[in-house]
């Protein structure tokens, strides 16, 4: 019998999780220091609701950003070598148990964000929402046991690569379109209004944010399609309703939904952006709940 | 005419479809027994002939290509998926090591109103199989041999397993966790022929302890048999389940009496003789056959490489713009505009 500090005394991986998972902590810390001392300084120097002109000025970086850039960076790093690890340790990737696509989510989501931080400066800002929210991941996988669980003979599949690495890009595009979204309604604060008060006008982040969500349901679509293919070969149909599929269908029809209610009605700002977070939270529990609410998810039929 | 056509391929529609498709899905959600399929096949119905009415007449969706590439995708999946539950064909099987398939024996078989007879053309000869397990008795990979013919009078000999199917007609056959032994038996009646058959066992190891089964021989009394397995098993370690290696000794209950049979013994009851030729195996199949898979594929490949062509209109035009001017992409100013 394998007690838990046996577990943990074989898991080499665990200090490189947490090195990173403290990599983004301090970026969360000093995001939130950044924009509360910033409007000081940055006051005056783009009126918060003009339309956002992209000058030379917006392209440089802010005090913290930088920072916040490497930060969020080593946190990849970190955890990029923690899973690299643990794959030579258990002798598969990522992919079979929920400490491990905690895991691999963390990473891929950090990824994402660090390079859309970097070439996207409008959003930067938005890091205040984002990155807590990864930290809800980073948190849950503290409580998880590293425990390695077999491949299933289904993953010895090429489209695994596709679907997961798919899902994963779509999940961090929802997560920045939520970000961005997280302003608009924050902004209604006067409290954190002023945090953001150097950020593109609400309608340039609407804009910018819907632009992450088409983007997103195309990997969505993406990801459907591949894991269609996958189910075929895995369980011989392509499509069958089961409790994840089912809940990803909703989801990116919810998106679907989403782009055609705002190209057909004035959709008003602050409904656009709950509609925008409506799909990340659906999209986390379809992630990260599915496969606990019903014993035929994927998790189930391996 | 062109009004009416116009209204139903409207946009407000399509929402409505979508929501009646969500509340389908969301009913079929872990397919609950009872649910019918019209919630699912009305709401798309009206969503393919919303859909093409507004191919045809919104110059929204039909003068911008990626869009139009897009959604004619969607309407073509949504027909071809229609077609393929019209001439679909499910079913499970179970065949013995060293017997040729025959259709007849599929179970469970659920098949559109339009499947025809392809199936009658598969031929194949089930060979040996392995399945590795890992300790804790963890399912690893299936290797199943099977033998095709080759067309010129000889046989090809084949591994499949897991998620590589045998695939002959269109028919898809994909080795499952259910597969077991069976007893190789020879009815020796005391006038009339022998008769030589299998007894398929319970599914191994998952009911590894309830190796049992009845049959009843013509005319005589009902058997009841009990198969003591010696196959290497283990829970702690991992290990090869592999039919050649296994060996099993067969109870035979007859009334009261109880005798145990080793490969080529026999047993004298009541109206003739029993003897248990030896032991083999038998693999549980799902079996799979729609022949619009390869064009869903297609379909929804070429649908989303329309769509990432609008995204790439409709955004790398603009990427350019805003060096000059602002990024401008109000729900109200793009409602307008076709990039
Ligand atoms: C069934 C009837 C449908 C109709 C009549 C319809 C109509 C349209 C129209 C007119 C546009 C162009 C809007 C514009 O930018 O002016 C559009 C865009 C789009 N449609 Fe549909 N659509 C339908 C179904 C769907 C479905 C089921 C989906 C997926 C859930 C979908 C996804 C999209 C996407 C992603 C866009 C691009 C949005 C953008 O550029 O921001 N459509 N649709």
């Amino acid at each position: 019998m394998n007690t838990f500090g046996d577990i943990i005394g074989r898991a080499t991986e665990l200090p490189w999780l947490w090195a990173g998972l403290v990599a983004y902590g301090l970026a969360t810390i000093v995001v939130i220091a950044g924009v509360m001392r910033m409007p000081h300084r940055a006051a005056g120097a783009m009126a918060a609701h003009d339309s956002y002109v992209p000058s030379e000025k917006a392209r440089t970086w802010h005090g913290h950003e930088k920072l916040v850039l490497v930060l969020v960076s080593s946190g990849v790093a970190l955890i990029a070598i923690a899973l690299a690890e643990r794959w030579v340790r258990i002798g598969h990737g990522p992919f079979v148990n929920l400490f491990e696509l905690l895991m691999s989510q963390l990473f891929s989501l950090g990824l994402i964000f660090a390079i859309t931080y970097w070439r996207v400066p409008a959003m930067r800002a938005s890091a205040v929402v984002a990155l807590p929210l990864i930290w809800v991941l980073g948190i849950w996988v503290l409580t998880l046991q590293p425990v390695d669980t077999p491949l299933p003979p289904t993953y010895h599949n090429d489209w695994l690569w596709a679907h997961v690495g798919l899902g994963k890009i779509f999940l961090s595009l929802c997560l920045i379109g939520t970000g961005l979204a997280g302003v608009i309604l924050l902004r209604h604060s006067e409290r954190f209004a002023p945090w953001f008060r150097h950020m593109p006008a609400n309608e340039v982040l609407d804009g910018l944010a819907w632009r992450f969500m088409l983007l997103a349901f195309i990997f969505h679509s993406l990801m459907l399609v591949a894991g269609a293919v996958w189910a075929q070969d895995a369980w011989g149909r392509y499509w069958s309703w089961d409790a994840l599929e089912t809940s990803s269908f909703l989801n990116w029809l919810l998106l679907g939904m989403g782009l055609h209610a705002r190209f057909t009605y004035r959709v008003p700002l602050r409904a656009g952006a709950v509609l925008i977070i409506a799909v990340f939270v659906f999209a986390f529990f379809t992630y990260f709940g599915t496969p606990f609410y019903s014993e035929a998810a994927h998790k189930g039929v391996i | 005419m062109k009004k009416f056509l116009r209204a139903l391929g409207s946009i407000r529609l399509a929402l409505v479809g979508m929501v009646l498709l969500g509340v389908g899905a969301a009913l079929s959600y872990d397919n609950p027994a009872g649910t019918p399929v019209w919630v699912l096949v009305a709401p798309l119905a009206l969503l393919a002939i919303n859909l093409f009415c507004a191919i045809a007449t919104n110059p929204r969706i039909n003068r911008r290509p990626g869009l139009l590439v897009f959604h004619l995708g969607l309407f073509a999946i949504i027909v071809l998926a229609g077609i393929g539950r019209l001439t679909h064909l499910d079913g499970q099987l179970e065949i013995t090591e060293g017997s040729a398939f025959s259709p007849d024996e599929l179970t469970e078989v659920k098949k559109g109103p339009f499947h025809g007879d392809g199936l009658s053309k598969v031929a194949f000869i089930q060979g040996s199989y392995t399945v590795e397990y890992n300790a804790g008795m963890v399912r690893g990979l299936t290797h199943s041999q099977v033998l095709i013919p080759d067309g010129r009078g000889g046989m090809i000999s084949r591994v499949v397993g897991d998620d590589r199917p045998l695939v002959l007609e269109g028919y898809r056959f994909y080795t499952t966790y259910n597969k077991g032994f069976a007893p190789v038996l020879t009815w020796m009646p005391d006038q009339g022929e022998a008769m030589t058959g299998t007894i398929h066992m319970p599914s191994y190891p998952l009911f590894d302890y309830k190796q049992d089964s009845n049959w009843t021989p013509p005319g005589g009394k009902p058997l009841r048999f009990w198969l003591r397995l010696d196959t290497g098993l283990r829970q702690d370690a991992a290990w090869l389940l592999d039919g050649k290696k296994a060996s099993g000794v067969l109870v035979v209950n007859a009334g009261e009496r109880r005798v145990e049979l080793l490969p080529g013994q026999s047993l004298r009851l009541e109206g003739g003789s029993l003897r248990y030729e030896r032991l083999t195996s038998w693999m549980g199949y799902k079996v799979f056959y729609d022949p619009t898979l390869h064009w869903l594929f297609v379909a929804s490949v070429v649908a989303i490489m329309g769509l990432g062509a609008h995204f790439w209109r409709k955004f790398g035009v603009r990427m350019q713009r805003t060096h000059e001017s602002s990024i401008t992409d109000t729900p109200v100013a793009s409602s307008g505009r076709m990039p």
